[in-house]
């Protein structure tokens, strides 16, 4: 029933099953809070939105309160990752800090922040994870070697995953201030290099807005400018026609190739325009590119045998039956894996003339080791010739 | 290998003499080539080894049963391998492979009994994978269970069985250098001499092919370069051509040396070049059959002894090995420590005998 009326009241409420992927809303909510305060907090994006998690199964633990009875419910989270509704949070923490109602311990009202995730331990774990990453900031740069690097990424994860899953909490803890005491100067520092390097992101992207504007603004401009000149243009024309008592046809093929000249001239002015703008494009490339480790060319081959070039002399073509429906093959199907017949010549030319001069072993000399001989160790069935 | 790193040594700053010839730097230059007189004495001290090894298997079988087995000689092995580089021709106009994987896999035969005897491995198996191994390495490819079932009684398993042995005993050298191919170059060569009459050429060079078919079954691959024993068989089909072409290859020397080279080449191949006598390989082949090594046969106490040996040492290194598998994992680190590690390498390098 309240479904079907609420083409009444002006309001949809999608339908949406845990199954269905629009579970979150785009952006902080639509529906006006019924609470007064004003709740901080919650994991932002980067453009530092909170993306509310919102699901027509929602229902609060205390009063039972669901999103059926009551559209605007909204459920916030605690400290100790416990959900509450607004309503309830405002009756508990009237008088200032109160124990949950789930956990018993004690919370205040604005440690209460939105939900992000549908599951309530990944919200707690990106949280943690963000809390150790702000002081846990040290790079690669600042280690000797890549082992070290290894071992103190190793060590971040490990207290990570025991905040996270409660184990040792205290001896966590002490270590994370033992840590923070000791690398103070070293936090310190790349917290600034962070915050230098986001500034200057910042400032890149205010640049190019600025640009983009600039742009624009020119282009107005320059539309403007030729929206008038053709006002004029067509003025001009009526007013000669008015006085002049030359050809009509003439007048207007003249006055036509004038206002042609001055729009080749304003485009050719337009386009140095566009290409100064473009320099901070231009420049941003460049700064990749001085990154890139320059591609030296891999020669795989880089032997120096004698190929037997100065004992033949290869002709244009030869008589040669064996080859002919090769040459014959117009359609170069036969050729087709990158076979060309002058290539298998040189190569028959060359077995032709290697080795000719090459005298036979005679006697009993000692033959030459073999790398890849069958092992003497290995199966005993392969008798081995070399006596 | 004269490899040089440095891109801007080009040919032109060295003189040829000081950089390695092509087919000096080939497997077959540097280790199959041979004298006269070294290969037979590979040939006779393989034949006495086996002998000697395969009457020790016939004594532990039943002893003096040795006493009244007539083993093979090395002529007579060598007799029944040349019969079945015969068969490999005829293999090869069956399926009608190219010639250059009925070549390679000749070369690979021959090759295999250089290390083998037949008494261990029949050359009519161990043929049929060399075939096979050679359509493979020439990249004349054909699936498997087309080739063996073109061939009466043979199954995939009995052409791949014997594949890593094969590959093996040639040491993977797999790449031949071929007189037929140098012959294709001698043709296309001798065209560029002056006065030369194309229907004489073409005559002498259907010739010279017929006698590199029969130099492939002697021993003159083994002792000549490809060259030469091209040279040898268009000398045999034309002498005066094969002699102007060698004088032209060597402007500088009034007789150039490679053609006192080509008398011993063509009496081998005439010798020799023939296929053996039918008759008298199937007697060898008859004896054949009562020598061979037990060790072989499936079913012979021999064979299960061997293989129960076998299979009691390849557990123990199991054993071994998953022992020191599992004392790496007990030190903490998976891959084990350098020590370790060392260890495990003494204990075991030959994983690929199985």
């Amino acid at each position: 029933m309240a479904q079907r009326n609420n083409w009444l009241r002006g309001t949809t409420i999608r339908k949406s099953g845990p199954s269905t992927s629009n579970n979150t809303r785009t952006n902080t909510p639509q529906l006006p809070s019924t609470s007064k305060t004003i709740y901080g907090g919650g994991v932002q994006d980067p453009s530092g939105r909170t993306t509310e998690y919102f699901s027509m199964d929602d229902k609060c633990p205390i009063c039972d309160t669901d999103r059926y009875l009551k559209p605007h419910l909204r459920l916030l989270v605690s400290p100790c990752y416990h959900r509450l509704c607004e309503s309830c949070i405002d009756r508990l923490y009237t008088l200032g800090p109160a124990p949950c109602p789930t956990c018993n311990t004690i919370q205040r009202k604005l440690g209460y922040t939105p939900q992000t995730f549908e599951d309530l331990t990944v919200e707690r774990e990106v949280a943690v994870r963000r809390r150790i990453a702000k002081e846990f900031n040290k790079r690669r740069e600042d280690f000797p070697d890549l082992r070290s690097y290894n071992d103190y990424l190793e060590e971040v994860e490990e207290i990570a995953f025991n905040l996270i899953n409660d184990i040792d909490v205290a001896e966590t803890e002490a270590r994370i201030a033992r840590y923070r005491q000791e690398n103070a100067a070293l936090i310190k520092l790349n917290q600034q290099r962070e915050e230098e390097y986001q500034r200057y992101l910042q400032e890149q992207e205010e640049m190019e807005r600025q640009e983009r504007e600039l742009r624009a603004q020119e282009l107005r401009r320059i539309e403007e400018e030729e929206r008038e000149e053709r006002e004029k243009g067509k003025q001009a024309i009526i007013d000669k026609l008015e006085t002049s008592d030359k050809d009509a046809a003439r007048l207007v093929a003249k006055s036509r190739m004038e206002a042609q000249r001055r729009a080749s001239a304003r485009a050719a002015s337009s386009s140095s325009i566009s290409f100064s703008q473009s320099s901070a494009h231009l420049l941003r490339t460049r700064a990749t590119q001085s990154a890139v480790v320059p591609d030296v060319p891999h020669i795989p081959l880089q032997d120096d045998y004698y190929a037997y070039d100065d004992m033949f002399k290869m002709q244009e073509t030869y008589h040669d039956p064996v080859s002919d429906a090769v040459r014959r093959d117009k359609e170069g199907i036969m050729r087709a894996g990158g076979y060309q017949v002058n290539q298998a010549w040189e190569r028959a030319l060359r077995f032709a003339v290697a080795g000719l001069d090459i005298a036979p072993l005679s006697g009993m000399p000692t033959p030459p080791a073999e790398p890849m001989a069958v092992d003497p160790e290995g199966p005993a069935d392969v008798v081995m010739a070399s006596a | 290998m004269t490899a040089s790193l440095t891109p801007d040594s080009q040919p032109v700053a060295s003189s040829s003499s000081q950089r390695q010839p092509l087919y000096e730097a080939s497997t077959q230059y540097r280790y199959w080539r041979f004298s006269p007189e070294q290969l037979a004495h590979m040939r006779s001290t393989l034949n006495v080894d086996a002998v000697s090894a395969i009457r020790d298997a016939f004594e532990a079988d039943s002893p003096g049963s040795s006493s009244n087995v007539s083993f093979l000689t090395a002529e007579e092995e060598h007799l029944l391998v040349k019969l079945y580089v015969g068969k490999i021709s005829q293999l090869c106009g069956h399926f009608r492979f190219p010639e250059e994987v009925e070549a390679t896999a000749v070369t690979y035969l021959k090759r295999f009994y250089l290390k083998n005897t037949v008494m261990d491995w029949h050359p009519k198996n161990v043929m049929l994978t060399a075939l096979f191994l050679a359509t493979k390495t020439t990249n004349h490819p054909i699936a498997l269970e087309s080739y063996a079932s073109h061939i009466p009684k043979t199954s995939p398993s009995d052409v791949l069985d014997l594949e890593f042995l094969v590959a093996q005993s040639l040491g993977f050298d797999f790449a031949v250098w071929h007189p037929h191919k140098a012959l294709w170059g001698i043709w296309l060569d001798v065209q560029t001499l002056p006065g030369i009459s194309i229907e004489d050429l073409s005559k002498a060079y259907e010739a010279a092919h017929g006698h590199v078919r029969a130099a492939r079954l002697t021993d003159a691959e083994f002792i000549y370069t490809p060259s030469q024993i091209a040279l040898a068989c268009f000398s045999l089909a034309s002498p005066t051509l094969a002699s102007a072409w060698a004088r032209a290859k060597f402007p500088s020397s009034a007789h150039p040396p490679v053609l006192d080279l080509l008398g011993p080449i063509k009496e081998i191949i005439i010798r020799d070049g023939s296929p053996p006598d039918v008759e008298a390989v199937r007697e060898v082949d008859r004896r054949l059959r009562l020598c061979k090594n037990p060790e072989k046969i499936p079913g012979t106490n021999v064979y299960i002894k061997k293989q129960q040996e076998q299979e009691r040492k390849a557990e123990e290194k199991r054993l071994r090995k998953a022992e020191a598998a599992r004392i790496a994992m007990e030190e903490g680190d998976p891959f084990g420590s350098e020590l370790v590690k060392k260890a495990v390498e003494d204990l075991d390098d030959d994983d690929d005998d199985d």
